[in-house]
């Protein structure tokens, strides 16, 4: 690799964490709710546990081919045509994953805070920030990623903190309110909010310590995993299901209805919502990095800096698609839950596959040398 | 080309930031607001003088597009900008702070909509700090309002609910003299009411929760005007479902909140002293509510339990003596009684009423799942329900402390 390797440990999981904690955050209590009713916590949880099984095959197949992302070894794996044409999808994938989550963050700030301004240019400066922040090479990513992480899990765990003041426990129960396949329903697309994670294959080669990605990958989803159940649980705590099925993001109104003791914030969305652009800013900048090396390796080019705006107009015009926001919230959803299969079975395939090749080669050389 | 040439670099620069010097598409200048600070709604009591002030703003014909809701009428209190005073001003100012605006219309946005007809700056929501129903508003359903208020993403779910006895442009109309601003002070009086122990904590975005909740029904603080000049808190409005169904008074907002677990105590109450016709001023100063839930033969049933502690206050005559544990002994146990009486009391009126305000609902939801989702599974069941509820109260109250004086 042109690139040393310098990315600790520390950095790996910082960057997991900021790119995981993205739009998402918003209607995650909505689609707990969903799924789950009163159960949602559970949902959450089996949710995270999905999504933690997904990165940590990923993991093993980056700590088995410590060089290479998953572009470059699924060739390897799968052989060159169909290792290329499933890169392609989920290059695509992550195309379209950036372009929704820059989508709904327009749509949130167009509906809560700016009214005036239009969707479009909302949009396009969020790409055109992450379009200009990806010129630069890997270690300037790990760096951007770890000076924003404080700055978002910080605010986060305060006004969890101070929304318990009006916590009502009873809503909570019982643990187990919807039948099954709502249950799963949910639990898919809360897995489906942890997508980001698929980083983790570009991050690995440059790992100081590749060994250490394992480490690197549980703090990352375990963080990640523990904001996101204590959210879950303090809006239905604060709200009760049947409010937040009325709420788009109870998030959002989660930081709306706290206070900070002493009248110092009436309300905390302002913070909130200042966190929340840093932490889609770092979401959608990871994704778009993503789709931008990959395409770089894919095509075996030198230089990545000029696909970055040659893909913008491409993302751009897939985040202009949907045609309302239910509309938006819809394929999010279905993109979701079908992205499962590209981001967990995609690389649980390669690694069976791989896992099987290698048990094979070794049984040859051990049958070569007797 | 230009990587190479700084100055050409500097000039491309300087242009492409030429856009951003007209600001924000947001931007507004805050002498342009008509800042809304507290919204009364009522009933439009004549129709037809009315339906000519209303005036169709928002129709697009006359006959056919006209929706069915009765037409409220909306008083709203707007800032003056430049005239909130900020910090202590010396001497009286002159002029008024606020400006009280009165429109009417089907829904709160349409009559939202007409009043922006009449004031020149747009109209901003963000500081609204209460909203005040009528009694007659708030017993014909509040859902109506709520769609709005959720809707619009300047409201704040900490904003205070009430009801009134009056007409609440009445409200709006009025100038306490403890705060300049009104309709600050009327705010804080809701506000402050629950930091006193004499409210439960009730807002609006609470209110909305517990009216979305299927088993319990939500309440709100009922003002009343005395003597013209001054608001008091003259009960508690329960409901049911999103209508108002009654009020209680001022001490069974007490009770209220001994039930429902809120440990802040502030009422005080006259206890009968045994034996003797004189009677002592007893103060709750904190509770702690234990509230059980079972199914008796699958019929529900709740078991609650009260601990007081309490303090004496005052006594009426100088022929009682509070000099011996016994007497405080046996003015605790009349008071145990009393207030159970009156818990059961406060119930049984709720009950008639179908108004859940306890929240029981929501244990026998949490607790017993299984019935719930085969007999009750809606707001409207669980009200039925609720009538035919049993119920054990146990009070235990104690009294520790008499105050400053031995005799």
């Amino acid at each position: 690799m042109e690139h040393p390797r310098e990315i600790t440990t520390v950095q790996a999981s910082m960057i997991l964490i900021s790119t995981i904690i993205g739009v998402g955050v918003l209607p995650l209590p909505l689609f707990a709710v969903q799924g789950g009713g009163t159960g949602a916590p559970l949902v959450t949880f089996a949710g995270i546990i999905l999504a933690a099984i997904g990165l940590f095959i990923l993991t093993a197949l980056g700590i088995r081919h410590p060089k290479k992302t998953i572009i470059t070894y699924g060739e390897d794996i799968v052989g060159k045509w169909i290792g290329k044409m499933c890169s392609m999808i989920v290059i695509f994938f992550f195309v379209i994953l950036s372009a929704l989550a820059a989508r709904e963050f327009g749509e949130v700030v167009v509906s809560a805070v700016l009214r005036e301004t239009p969707l479009e240019v909302t949009v396009i400066v969020m790409l055109l920030i992450a379009c200009l922040s990806v010129r630069y090479n890997i270690n300037t990513f790990a760096y951007i990623h770890n000076f924003y992480v404080p700055a978002i899990l910080g605010p986060v765990l305060i006004i969890v903190a101070f929304s318990l003041k009006n916590a009502n426990p009873i809503y909570l129960r019982p643990l187990i309110e919807k039948d099954f396949i709502s249950m799963v329903k949910g639990m898919l697309t809360i897995s489906g909010l942890f997508q980001g994670s698929f980083i983790v294959t570009m991050v690995i080669p440059f790992m100081k310590n590749p060994k250490k990605a394992k480490k690197a990958s549980f703090w990352g989803i375990f963080i990640t995993g523990g904001v996101y159940l204590l959210i879950v649980i303090a809006t239905i705590a604060v709200f009760g299901t049947e409010e937040i099925k009325q709420i788009f993001w109870p998030t959002l109104e989660l930081a709306r209805t706290t206070a900070l003791p002493g009248n110092i914030l009436q309300r905390l969305d302002v913070i909130f919502l200042a966190v929340w652009v840093t932490a889609v800013f770092t979401t959608l900048f990871s994704s778009y990095y993503f789709t931008i090396y990959s395409i770089k390796q894919m095509a075996k080019l030198k230089d990545h800096r000029m696909i970055s705006f040659f893909i913008l107009p491409f993302v751009f015009f897939l985040a202009m698609l949907p045609q309302n926001i239910l509309q938006l919230y819809d394929v999010i959803q279905i993109a979701g839950r079908v992205g499962l299969l590209i981001t967990i079975l995609y690389p649980a395939m390669l690694l069976a596959i791989d896992l099987f090749r290698s048990r094979r080669r070794r049984e040859k050389s051990v049958a070569q040398e007797s | 080309m230009w990587h190479k040439n700084p100055s050409l670099r500097l000039i491309i620069i300087f242009f492409l930031l030429f856009p951003l010097l007209s600001g924000c598409w947001d931007s507004q200048e805050i002498e342009q607001r008509a800042t809304v600070l507290a919204i009364g709604i009522d009933q439009a009591s004549n129709k037809e003088e009315h339906r000519q002030s209303e005036g169709g703003i928002t129709h697009l014909d006359k006959n056919s597009s006209e929706p069915k809701e009765e037409l409220i009428k909306v008083t709203a209190q707007i800032a003056v900008p430049g005239r909130i005073p900020l910090g202590p001003t010396q001497g009286q100012s002159s002029q008024n702070s606020v400006l009280i605006v009165q429109v009417v219309g089907h829904t709160i946005q349409d009559a939202m909509l007409n009043l922006q007809q009449q004031v020149a700056y747009e109209t901003f929501l963000g500081h609204l700090r209460i909203i005040v129903l009528n009694e007659k508003v708030a017993k014909k359903g509040t859902q109506r309002f709520n769609d709005f208020l959720r809707r619009n993403p300047q409201i704040r779910r900490t904003a205070s609910l009430a009801v009134s006895k009056e007409p609440a442009a009445d409200y709006m109309k009025l100038v306490p003299e403890l705060q300049r601003v009104p309709s600050l002070y009327l705010a804080d009086m809701v506000d402050n009411l629950s930091a006193l122990g004499r409210f439960p904590p009730s807002f609006i975005g609470l209110f909305w929760s517990i009216l979305s909740s299927k088993g319990q029904d939500p309440y709100l603080p009922f003002l009343t005007i005395k003597d013209k000049r001054s608001i008091q808190l003259s009960g508690l409005a329960y409901f049911s479902g999103d209508r108002m169904a009654g009020k209680t008074s001022p001490l069974e907002i007490g009770f209220f909140m001994a039930i429902r677990g809120i440990g802040r105590g502030g009422y005080s109450a006259f206890i009968k002293v045994p034996g003797k016709d004189e009677f002592v001023l007893v103060r709750a100063i904190s509770r702690k509510t234990k509230v059980k839930v079972n199914l008796k033969d699958g019929k529900p049933h709740v078991d609650i339990k009260v601990r007081y502690e309490s303090e004496i206050e005052e006594k009426t005559s100088k022929n009682v003596y509070i000099n011996d544990s016994n007497i405080v002994g046996k003015i605790q146990n009349e008071a145990s009684k009393e207030i159970a009486k009156s818990l059961k009391k406060l119930i049984a009126k709720t009950q008639k009423a179908e108004s859940d305000i306890f929240g029981f609902g929501e244990h026998f939801r949490a607790e017993y799942p299984k019935y719930w989702n085969k007999e009750i599974r809606t707001k409207e069941n669980w009200n039925r329900v609720y009538k035919d509820l049993t119920y054990d109260v146990h009070v235990d109250s104690r009294i520790h402390r008499v105050g400053m004086k031995a005799k």
